[in-house]
């Protein structure tokens, strides 16, 4: 797998991922609210401030926008045709500094940090007989591998590129699902071969 | 402090005996994926310290293997793993039999090499700040030290390999299943892989195309249309595989040559 953790010690790494996480999710209910396109600006430049306090391998990560140019140009054609041009860039920039925002988190979180902070909101599952553990496990993996989709997405699109000269396709779509779908089997026999997401200590 | 909670469910007794031998029994087991059938009646018990399999592409070593560790359970026969039948062996088998992958990019699921590690032990019930330490010092005990913060990812494909294999390891199984492991290796790489796993203590199935690997093994399957076509020493198995090899080349030659 394309590593999405950045190595290093900075004061993203040292924040807690609770926190961290909090902050993405506060973040995003906040920018759901928010139309207007000088805020966006203003949160774009600041989102990218942070990647550049990581230093150049930081800025270096900006390149998962790559992936997400396809959406965006989507995003704006539709609303284009449908005569909304303004509101499509305001949906547009929202996407890209939400994602943005949670790129950071992913390349200066351990995954198994995010992991801990996710599972105290399953805790209730407890009283059910049911391993928290699980539904943890499910959305820290999703954290983790959602860059990854996008890679592979921009990496199909490099291929398309290079044979048809055009940029983008609604044909990829079908090799993209047929190549997540392989890739979470994948993660999900590795996962299975080595206990599965509820862990081994239940039978002792 | 434990932050993940060991939850019981029930007091379920272990089913798996790890020190039962033979450790595998098939009695004319098959297996259908689909409207696929891909193994047909395998009888035969396991006790070696190190087989081998072989076979052509598609002749159903991977899913074999997989029957071993309950990635994949019999359709037809009879299937007796660690002396408890299968299906009840299936929750406790991660935890004897130790699957290594053909492709490592396919088996991490961690970033970085110590949570890969570690991820194991947590697995078995440790807890984090223990399972972190416990992989750090497993990992410098190995010689791989320097490499416990790196990213998987950027390791050299050899390194990757030989860092999923400790991921196995540190779960202290008793069976270790490799389905080709030294695929994309090197040749350096793929020697230093092979002296590792020749040096441990668990029991060892092994697929590889390349033969080499199997000179020291005690015995060798050919499997050959999901059926065993041969099953006996390293040795007279491998030359007869070498030999209808040959064989079918020859038999395509003339077929071309008409
Ligand atoms: N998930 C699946 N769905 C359908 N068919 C499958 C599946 N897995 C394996 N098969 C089929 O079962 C047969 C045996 O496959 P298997 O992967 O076990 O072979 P193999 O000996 O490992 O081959 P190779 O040397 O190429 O790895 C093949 O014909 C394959 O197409
Ligand atoms: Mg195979």
């Amino acid at each position: 797998m394309i590593s999405m953790y950045l190595q290093g010690d900075s004061w993203a790494h040292r924040l807690p991922a609770g926190l961290k996480l909090l902050a993405v999710a506060l973040g995003s209910l906040i920018l759901f609210h928010v139309s207007s396109v000088w805020i966006f600006t203003g949160c774009l430049v600041a989102v990218v401030a942070l990647y550049a306090t990581l230093g150049r391998e930081g800025l270096a990560q900006l390149r998962l926008l790559r992936g997400i140019v396809f959406f965006v140009v989507a995003l704006l054609a539709i609303h284009w045709l449908s005569g909304s041009l303004d509101e499509g860039v305001v949906v547009a920039m929202r996407l890209v500094v939400m994602v943005l925002a949670a790129n950071f988190v992913t390349i200066t979180t351990r995954l198994d940090d995010m992991l801990d902070a996710v599972l105290p909101l399953f805790a209730p599952l407890k009283l059910f007989g049911v391993s928290p553990r699980t539904p943890a496990l499910g959305v820290t993996l999703v954290l983790r591998f959602a860059p990854h989709l996008m890679l592979v997405f921009s990496r199909l699109r490099e291929a398309w590129q290079a044979r048809t000269a055009r940029r983008s396709s609604w044909r990829l779509l079908a090799p993209f699902a047929i190549q997540s779908l392989r890739m979470s089997d994948n993660v999900a026999e590795a996962l299975k071969a080595r206990g599965g997401s509820a862990g081994l200590s239940s039978s002792p | 402090m434990a932050f993940w909670p060991k939850i019981r469910t029930g007091s379920r007794e272990r089913v798996c005996n790890p020190d039962a031998v033979p450790y595998a029994v098939f009695e004319n087991v098959g297996l259908t994926i689909g409207a696929r059938k891909v193994l047909h009646g395998l009888t035969l018990s396991l006790s070696e310290d190190r087989v081998g399999v072989i076979g052509l592409n598609g002749s159903g070593k991977s899913t074999f293997v997989r029957l071993l560790n309950g990635l994949r359970s019999p359709t037809d026969g009879k299937l007796t793993l660690f002396g408890a039948p299968s299906a009840e062996a299936e929750k406790e088998l991660p935890r004897h039999v130790g699957f290594v992958f053909q492709n490592p990019d396919h088996q991490a699921i961690f970033p970085t090499v110590e949570e890969e590690i570690a991820f194991g032990l947590t697995q078995l019930g440790a807890d984090k700040t223990a399972s972190r330490e416990q992989a750090r010092r497993f990992l410098s005990d190995h010689g791989f030290g320097a490499l416990a913060s790196s990213p998987f990812a950027e390791l050299s494909e050899g390194q990757k390999q030989y860092v999923c294999i400790l991921a196995v390891l540190v779960m202290q199984p008793r069976l270790l299943v490799l389905d080709e492991p030294m695929t994309s290796l090197d040749g350096l790489s793929g020697r230093k892989i092979r002296e590792k796993l020749m040096s441990l203590p668990q029991k060892i199935v092994m697929i590889s195309h390349d033969l080499s690997h199997f000179e020291d093994f005690d015995r060798v399957l050919w499997l050959e249309d999901g059926r065993l076509r041969m099953d006996g020493p390293a040795a007279e198995v491998l030359a007869a595989y070498e030999a209808d090899i040959d064989r079918r080349l020859g038999a395509g030659m003339e077929v071309a040559a008409l």
